[in-house]
């Protein structure tokens, strides 16, 4: 379960069996679990998709299996079907973060396109994700000198000016500063200030 | 008996006042615990106490003067008896006086006979027979001379009468002291008294020497021997001798002679005084006898003492009888204070009244339930001000019933009126009222304001009526949106599996096996609606009425029945005019008396703010042509044509607290009859309600 789908959580086999047609013809995977209890028993870190919450089910609630979901650190977008009369309960999940939701009786274009884009979202983050993972590994490669110079580069200080601070020679700094940039696989300060910042950003939310 | 007099006229002077502050206390709290009560002001509390300091000083007045009294008839006693002892001196002095100018007077005499006797012995030198004689009427004991003698000038004794005898010694007539007293009567030349001897016999014994002179001078003496004892006893008068102790003492105080009898001596009433011409220090002394005792004194003393001590007795009798009719009476103000302050505290009114039914008594709390003060109740006979015009005459019969005795024990309720107009609820309990004397005297009634009892009791009833019909709402509501899921649910999946085929269908490769395993599972998703649908149905139609014979007017009464409590209770009027004789309709009896039911209160809802007079629902019935026409008619706001147009509407409703589906499901139960409901406008004002039901093929 590697491959990205959107997990349909719903305890109606029709509506399941259903949605589940709908997205084989719009070529969007998908899986189907009868209970929340049943889909987070299951649920595994690497996991990618969204998933699509009925918020009246039997047993474990859609907000409630919604909570432990974050509890758990998993930030998989989330999409709720609510039923008439439960807007509200799901305006308030959607202030805790989910994805979107859509009221019953649904426009079933309307559903599939927001799990499309929700999925598209989550690749998204995959792919940040693997660029952080990756930046990461490449800093933990300089040293800590490296480190003080690259600081001092993304304030965008020239070498001499470093050098000066650091009271090392212009020569040192230059050998430094290409060994920070060959060491972070990049080729200029803007580069290297891009891939810094996606990395500090993540880590700041 | 002089003591009781003034003890008597003292009592009536004194006592009097006393009984007079008790009375007017007495009439001051006969006035506390009439009907004045309610608005007695406090400075009652000083003039009481003024009262009680005044009360006081007239207790006292009492044993003041019996004190005083008592002092005076001791100074009058002592007054008495002292100026009788200084009477009764006054007489011993004067008898003494009398007594000793007796003596004197007789010693005188005799001196001056023996003058006369010794000049016709001793001058004329010849003894006449006359002047024996003389001299021997001389010589008596009442004279108290024993003896006479006659000397010559040389002192010689000449001759004696009675003659001396052998024994008796001249030298005891002539003793030396004798011879003086002859040397001092001759040298004197005037009589002189000797000095007092004993004599023979223990007699005490005197001389008088009288000179007699003779043409040639001093011719010898007359002497007279007295005897003292004789010349004491025998001048004495008897009524003297009665009276007093006479006794001679000499100088030195010792008693030569005394005339007593045996009785008591007064220790005061005595005097004494000099005797004299005998001289030589002799004393007399006049002693009185204690007088007799004088019993009357005695007894009149005695019962004034007894009459005082009774007196002062019966003073302090009266007087703990005072403290203790005070003591009563203050424990009887405490008593009734504490019932007044119980009585004003109460929030229960009360009011007696007499066997005649006129108020005698009412608490304040009476007062401001009813709203009248005191003095416009008490005295008052039926019908009372509070009485609550529209109910005159049932509470008349309440009020005869209670005279008669017969007021029921749980007591009861009554509608009544307040001063202001504002008509309450009271609930009242009769006791009899029983005096002193155990007479039945009236009627003690309490009075409990239960208006606000009975408007929270009415509140509570509604509010649980709303709650159930909220709650009745909050079912439908949840058991519409129970429904309205389940349908949701089928649909949902049709929708999604209609969506997904129009997808596969703009697909240039169609596997038709695949869609039409799609289609079977729509089929399968609307079957599933239907099978909802159709339990929703058979719930319907477990309510399908039981048709039976029915006399529609019988339903009409009993219907009427069930909702005459609480018309009475919202002041409504249901009349019925139903035609006789009709013929029987095929219909569900609680049905039908669920409809004329809902028809009749919403006439009446409909009535909720008309005048009195114009609130009644009208309930008739007539046969027309092959149905029946009920017809509920009241005089309400009306049916404008919009409401008109909803009227039947389910969950339409003008009334706050309506649920829309009473027209709803009445008109559903005419219809199930194959009937018809429907309304037309009342010519009268308001509404009339029709229900035609098909009569029944006989």
């Amino acid at each position: 379960m590697t491959q990205p789908c959107a997990h349909i959580i719903d305890d109606d086999e029709a509506i399941r069996d259903a949605l589940q047609w709908l997205f084989k013809t719009r070529d969007v995977a998908c899986a189907t679990w009868p209970s929340a209890e049943s889909f987070l028993e299951a649920l595994q870190p690497g996991w990618r998709g969204c998933v699509v919450l009925d918020i009246r089910m039997e047993g474990m609630s859609g907000l409630e299996c919604f909570d432990v979901l974050r509890q758990r650190g998993n930030q998989l977008p989330v999409i709720f079907i609510t039923g008439h009369g439960d807007v509200p309960m799901a305006v308030a999940a959607l202030k805790k973060g989910a994805f979107d939701f859509i009221e019953k009786p649904f426009n079933d274009s309307d559903l599939v396109d927001i799990v499309m884009r929700a999925l598209e979202i989550d690749a998204n983050n995959q792919r940040a994700e693997a660029t952080r993972e990756t930046v990461e590994a490449r800093l933990a490669l300089l040293t800590a000198r490296e480190q003080e110079v690259m600081e001092l580069i993304l304030a965008g200080k020239f070498n001499k000016v470093i050098a000066d601070e650091l009271c090392i020679s212009m020569r040192t700094v230059e050998a430094h500063r290409s060994k920070v940039f060959e060491k972070m696989e990049v080729r200029s300060a803007v580069e290297l200030a891009q891939l810094v910042n996606l990395v500090r950003s993540r880590g700041a939310h | 008996m002089s003591g009781r007099v003034p003890c008597s006229s003292q009592r009536r002077r004194t006592l009097p006042p006393v009984y007079e502050a008790t009375r007017i206390y007495y009439i001051v709290d006969i006035h506390n615990t009439g009907h004045g009560r309610a608005h007695m002001s406090p400075p009652r509390t000083t003039a009481l106490s003024v009262l009680s300091v005044r009360q006081r000083r007239l207790t006292a007045v009492p044993y003041l003067t019996v004190l005083l009294f008592l002092a005076v008839i001791a100074a009058l006693v002592w007054f008495t008896r002292s100026y009788d002892e200084e009477e009764q001196r006054a007489t011993l002095i004067s008898d003494v006086l009398w007594m000793e100018q007796n003596l004197q007077f007789k010693l005188e005499r005799n001196a001056a006979q023996l003058a006369q006797i010794g000049q016709e012995i001793l001058a004329a030198d010849r003894h006449q027979p006359q002047a024996s004689a003389a001299l021997r009427q001389l010589v008596r004991a009442e004279n108290g001379l024993v003896r006479v003698m006659w000397l010559d000038a040389a002192g010689r004794l000449q001759g004696a009468v009675p003659p001396m005898g052998e024994g008796e010694m001249i030298g005891e007539t002539l003793g030396g002291q004798s011879a003086s007293s002859f040397r001092l009567a001759q040298a004197l030349e005037r009589r002189v008294y000797g000095q007092v001897y004993a004599a023979a016999g223990d007699r005490q014994q005197f001389e008088v020497h009288v000179p007699i002179y003779a043409e040639d001078g001093f011719a010898g003496a007359m002497v007279g021997v007295y005897s003292l004892h004789d010349l004491v006893t025998n001048e004495l008068p008897w009524w003297f001798a009665e009276r007093y102790r006479v006794s001679v003492l000499d100088s030195d105080g010792r008693e030569l002679v005394a005339k007593s009898k045996i009785a008591p001596l007064s220790d005061r009433q005595s005097y004494s005084m000099a005797f004299d011409p005998p001289g030589g220090g002799l004393t007399l002394q006049v002693t009185a006898y204690q007088g007799e005792t004088r019993w009357v004194q005695v007894l009149l003393i005695g019962s004034i003492l007894l009459l005082g001590g009774i007196l002062i007795w019966s003073v302090l009798q009266l007087r703990r009888e005072l403290q203790r009719r005070h003591r009563a009476e203050q424990a009887l103000r405490s008593e009734s204070l504490f019932r007044r302050a119980m009585e004003d505290s109460m929030l229960t009114g009360l009011r007696a009244r007499d066997l005649d039914g006129r108020i005698t008594y009412v608490n304040p709390a009476f007062c401001r339930i009813v709203g009248y003060s005191v003095e416009e109740l008490v005295g008052r006979t039926p019908p009372m001000p509070y009485w609550d015009p529209d109910f005159l005459q049932q509470t008349q019969e309440i009020h005869d019933r209670i005279l008669a005795g017969d007021a029921p024990p749980e007591g009861f309720e009554l509608r009544l009126r307040r001063k202001n107009g504002e008509r309450f609820d009271a609930l009242i309990f009769e006791a009899p009222l029983i005096d002193a004397a155990g007479r039945h005297t009236g009627w003690m009634g309490s009075m409990l304001d239960i208006t606000a009892q009975k408007r929270a009791e009415e509140l509570t009833r509604q509010q649980e009526e709303r709650l159930q019909a909220t709650s009745r709402l909050i079912t439908m509501g949840e058991m519409a949106s129970t429904l309205a899921h389940e349908l949701n649910q089928p649909l949902a999946a049709i929708a999604s599996y209609n969506t997904g085929c129009l997808n596969r269908l703009e697909q240039p490769d169609i596997d038709r096996s695949e869609l039409k395993d799609i289609f079977d599972r729509i089929g399968r998703q609307a079957r599933r609606a239907g099978d909802i649908i159709r339990r929703v149905h058979d719930f319907v139609r477990r309510s399908e009425p039981k048709r039976e014979p029915l006399d529609i007017n019988l339903m009409i009464r009993e219907a009427i029945g069930l909702i005459e409590a609480d018309s009475a209770k919202r002041g409504m009027r249901i009349e019925t005019d139903l035609e006789e004789a009709l013929p029987t309709v095929a219909a569900d009896p609680v049905m039908i008396e669920q409809v004329i039911v809902n028809l009749v209160r919403n006439g009446m809802d409909a009535m909720r703010d008309n005048p009195p007079a114009r609130r009644t629902v009208r309930v008739g019935t007539r046969h027309e042509g092959d149905t029946l026409v009920v017809r509920v008619a009241d005089n309400g706001t009306g049916i404008d044509a919009e409401t008109g147009r909803r009227l039947f509407e389910p969950f339409f409703t003008t009334k706050a607290e309506g649920m829309g589906m009473g027209l709803n499901i009445c008109r559903s139960i005419a219809e199930l009859h194959h009937g018809r409901l429907g309304f037309e406008t009342n010519p009268d004002g308001g509404t009339i309600f029709t229900l035609s039901l098909p009569v029944e093929p006989s």
